[in-house]
């Protein structure tokens, strides 16, 4: 190849870089292995953690493990998806962007809104770009520029997602109040009226269904958007927030379709009315057609993009999480509203069994038991819930989230999950040696 | 044609699901929370969606399809090897919440990538969360912002960037809430100093600038750019877009930059997925290490009961940055996109060049071969280099101007032609300082064979008519879509009947 060039050199082809700034020795890397040493290598590094599945978990708090089936991994380890670039000659794009388009919908259904755009990178970069979102559509008419409100139990990981996203355009965040038993203070709302947008969870994120929520859009009227964060299995069950009026449903859609892997690839939910269409962030699938009539589909609206607006463009966003949206989009198709009805109840009704148990253990107490819980609730602990985490691993069990990390003063606050893979059983477990240690607690104070 | 809407079968039979542990009327909802209606999903049966999403994939093309030359974009192939770690539980069933010592050998892994990417890049800490490149432009933006905010040099309120510069360079900086200054590039897409030294003054903060370039051509004055940048004071930032030339040969600390990002899912082979997801870690020298997002992995001697789980006599843990911007993502990153790329680079390890190398050789060799094909065939007064240049790097840009002034023959018209030959088209109309633009980008991963058929394809196409090539594709699933039509008649999801 270098002779048909007339090159005698490799060299010859990197003449065009100064020699001052030329690496003058070899990568100091381990050397180079076979696809069998570097399974090998792999199965050994990855065998050493302790996955989910090795143990039974408790743990949750906004990634939730649900029984992805097969055949959505086989189908997504097609080449032709896994190994295709963004859509952008549509004419040799048209499964993926089809699928996409199906994505859309079935989004679009899932949560009682028109329009979703086809992945963000997570929940968290969803709830903030849709905090921005609101602002460019509201802020002419809001009398609090440049404001939004968040509600107070946000977690911190999320809120700092939110804060860097909003910095740069000068959005203040203020915090919305909640009752001491993890509802919405709906008399605090009226704060946030005039201002660019209001964001809430349902479930919020202690695992509380707050029917309180179906009253906020009418208190902050419709020069504030509502933007509502969900955990999409709940939706089986659960009223879609853009029946009580929504502007914006975002949330993580890891539950329907991927795994937890780690926190990522997972894809973030974007839905929004058509009032937020021309300003919503994301890639958007249109349906058209080909020169002969044919049904066809292609990127469209992209003049919002940064290929197009650059840094006038409503987000920075190029690549996103296609194949995982796809993933979701097969999840979907397998299930059927039926199904899905069947995988809320059933996440649902873990929780709700939990509950009853874990209520009858003398020595802990349930903060927040009279109301609703989906997935989650939180525990209040005689001891500290690290303590508690620790004794509980020892047994091979992984026990739930230490909330000190999102609310350090709450201590003995332990956030338990349930979800459609936890058995009866487990939950025996889990009472059964929360009991031992919780009397034991007792006996030591 | 396959509508998935159009499905309406038995209910819930797409696959059978176990008995909740409670019957279903031990929930008791107050009628503000209970779903009224169900979503309008279709209901397939297993077989029926395993046929739709199979013919689906029939109309897809990816690297597995045929060759993929779409410039900047490093469409190398993706080892199934890969996807057979990324599945394995010890990644894909893993928490970010779970305690380090659950986690060992996943930090190891990231530890390592770290590290890799450290000495690639000539930078001194690197943080895997970014999970795209955009974003980490975004996030190493906002580390300078808050490195300027602590030393009191609230006035760097200026970004400079390229006219040729992807559009995500801007768009980054505008999130920030920077002031975006737009220099002009030369004639060949290289940085033009004067514009540059009209400009930086005490108020520029970053220089965001990628090498090679947009072109495929290296700057080879970006140590006299950097100086004159880093002389009133600002910060120089990599676009790790176009690494893929440079591996093991030079490197963006060599270069005077404080900040890179890369896109794992273009160098290190995390397959694209039809637009995601991708990886996008961020490197930067050691005054901007502390404002870097956290959590960081860093190792030491395992101490007590460590010892046990310890990975090769290291333990592994999180670190937190002293003035951590915070979070861009909510957990790790896309810890499964940078466990397929650990893969990849230990097929190359300390040979990383030879990547690089066989990536420079291959654009070359396909510029060059474009060239002979095209002269063969009496078609080269068609078809021009985007830019004079001896050498390109790891893509070429070709100017097909002279064929639309000579028959009106545009770049979108070869493209589609060669779409109809079997190949992904080049990536066209970028970058926009060569007119009639096509930007080709072989990668290492594909053969002489490969690069002199598509060459010989290249030269036949543009021996077709204009008006046989303004009609095509004519062999692909649909022919030209109308993108107007979408834009104007928006249909955007599945129209109901009742709608």
């Amino acid at each position: 190849m270098l002779s048909a060039m007339g090159m005698s050199s490799i060299e010859e082809l990197f003449q065009d870089i100064p020699a001052e700034i030329r690496m003058t020795e070899a990568l100091p890397l381990p050397p180079p292995q076979s696809e069998e040493e570097i399974l090998a290598d792999a199965r050994r590094l990855l065998g050493a953690n302790v996955a989910l599945g090795d143990r039974v978990s408790f743990l949750g708090a906004g990634l939730y493990r649900n029984y992805v089936p097969a055949s959505v991994f086989q189908l997504i380890n097609r080449g032709e998806f896994l190994t295709a670039y963004t859509p952008y000659q549509p004419e040799v794009s048209q499964g993926m962007l089809q699928a996409m388009w199906e994505f859309q919908t079935l989004i679009s259904e899932l949560v009682g809104l028109p329009v979703a755009n086809l992945s963000l990178y997570d929940g968290s970069t969803a709830a903030a770009e849709a905090l921005t979102c609101s602002v460019r559509v509201h802020n002419r008419k809001a009398t609090q520029k440049d404001t939004v409100y968040v509600s107070e139990l946000t977690p911190p990981d999320r809120l700092s997602v939110m804060y860097n996203y909003c910095q740069g355009g000068g959005i203040t965040i203020k915090l919305l109040r909640h009752h001491s038993d993890g509802t919405l203070d709906l008399n605090a709302v009226s704060e946030a009226t005039g201002s660019c947008g209001v964001y809430v969870e349902q479930p919020n994120p202690l695992g509380i269904l707050d029917g309180g929520l179906s009253q906020l859009k009418e208190i902050i009227g419709e020069n504030t958007a509502l933007i509502v964060a969900v955990q999409p299995v709940s939706l089986g069950l659960i009223e879609a927030p853009g029946n009580y009026g929504a502007d914006i449903v975002v949330g993580e859609g890891q539950p329907l379709g991927s795994p937890i892997t780690g926190g990522g690839p997972i894809y973030g939910i974007f839905a929004c009315s058509k009032a937020y269409l021309r300003l919503m962030p994301g890639r958007i699938v249109g349906r058209s057609i080909d020169v002969d009539g044919k049904v066809a589909y292609c990127l469209t609206l992209s003049t919002r993009e940064q290929h197009i607006r650059r840094h006038r463009a409503t987000s920075n966003i190029c690549t996103n999480e296609t194949l995982i949206a796809l993933m979701g989009a097969m999840h979907m198709a397998l299930l059927g509203p039926e199904g899905l009805h069947t995988l809320a109840v059933r996440n649902m009704t873990a929780c709700l069994l939990a509950k009853q148990k874990l209520s009858e253990i003398g020595s802990i107490a349930i903060p927040h038991q009279n109301n609703n819980h989906f997935n989650e609730f939180v525990v209040e602990l005689p001891g500290s819930s690290k303590d508690c985490l620790a004794h509980l691993d020892s047994v091979g069990i992984i026990g739930g989230f230490d909330l000190s990390a999102w609310y350090p003063e709450r201590k003995n606050w332990l956030l338990v999950t349930f979800t459609d893979q936890t058995s009866a059983t487990q939950i025996e477990l889990l009472v059964a040696h929360l009991a031992v240690w919780a009397s034991a607690q007792g006996v030591r104070a | 044609m396959s509508n998935l809407f159009e499905h309406n079968g038995a209910k819930g039979q797409g696959y059978s699901q176990p008995a909740p542990v409670l019957p279903e009327s031990s929930i008791s909802l107050p009628p503000s929370l209970v779903r009224k209606n169900h979503a309008r999903w279709p209901r397939l049966s297993e077989p029926e969606m395993v046929r739709h999403y199979t013919w689906l994939s029939k109309r897809n093309f990816g690297i597995d399809t045929g060759f993929y030359p779409l410039g900047s974009c490093t469409m190398k192939h993706n080892p199934r090897v890969n996807e057979v770690i990324a599945q394995l539980p010890g990644i894909a069933d893993i928490h970010p919440h779970q305690p380090e010592h659950h986690i060992q050998g996943l930090l190891a892994i990231f530890h390592e990538m770290q590290y890799m990417l450290e000495v690639c890049s000539g930078m001194d800490q690197v943080t895997l969360q970014p999970v795209a490149g955009a974003q980490g432009e975004f996030t190493a933006v906002r580390c300078i912002q808050e490195y300027f905010h602590l030393r009191g040099e609230v006035q760097r309120t200026k970004v400079i960037v390229p006219d040729s510069a992807h559009g995500t360079n801007p768009a980054s900086a505008a999130m920030c809430g920077f002031e975006i200054i737009e220099i002009p590039s030369r004639e060949d897409g290289r940085i033009d100093l004067d514009a540059l030294r009209a400009v930086a003054d005490q108020t520029t903060a970053v220089m965001m600038i990628t090498n090679p370039n947009t072109l495929g051509l290296f700057e080879p004055d970006i140590v006299e750019a950097a100086s004159i940048v880093h002389g009133v004071g600002g910060q120089m930032y990599y676009d790790g877009a176009n690494f893929n030339a440079i591996l093991g040969i030079t490197t963006p600390g060599l270069m005077g930059f404080d900040a890179v990002h890369f896109n794992l899912h273009k160098t290190f082979s995390q397959p694209h997925g039809g637009g995601g997801p991708g990886s996008g870690p961020i490197g930067v020298k050691s005054h901007l290490a502390e404002f870097l997002p956290g959590p960081l992995v860093k190792k030491r001697p395992p101490v007590g009961n460590e010892s046990q789980m310890a990975i090769e006599d290291m333990w592994y843990g999180w670190y937190q940055p002293t003035h951590s911007i915070g979070k861009v993502q909510q957990w790790h990153g896309n810890a499964g996109a940078v466990i397929r790329c650990w893969a990849y680079y230990r097929r190359y390890g300390s040979g990383l060049r030879t990547m690089s190398e066989h990536a420079v050789l291959n654009a070359n060799y396909l510029r060059h071969a474009i060239h002979k094909a095209t002269k063969e065939a009496g078609v080269d007064s068609m078809v021009r280099d985007g830019a004079e240049a001896i050498v390109a790097k790891h893509e070429f840009t070709l100017s097909l101007q002279p064929a639309k002034e000579s028959h009106d023959i545009s770049a979108m018209d070869v493209a589609k032609g060669l779409l109809d030959k079997g190949y992904m088209a080049p990536t066209v109309y970028f970058p926009l300082v060569v007119p009639e633009c096509m930007m080709v980008e072989p990668t290492e991963t594909e053969s002489k064979e490969t690069l002199d058929t598509f060459a010989t394809h290249f030269a036949e196409v543009l021996q077709i008519d204009a008006e046989t090539l303004h009609a095509a594709p004519i062999t692909t699933p649909v022919r030209r879509v109308d993108e107007v039509y979408a834009a104007r008649n928006l249909c955007l999801r599945h129209p109901y009947d009742d709608e």
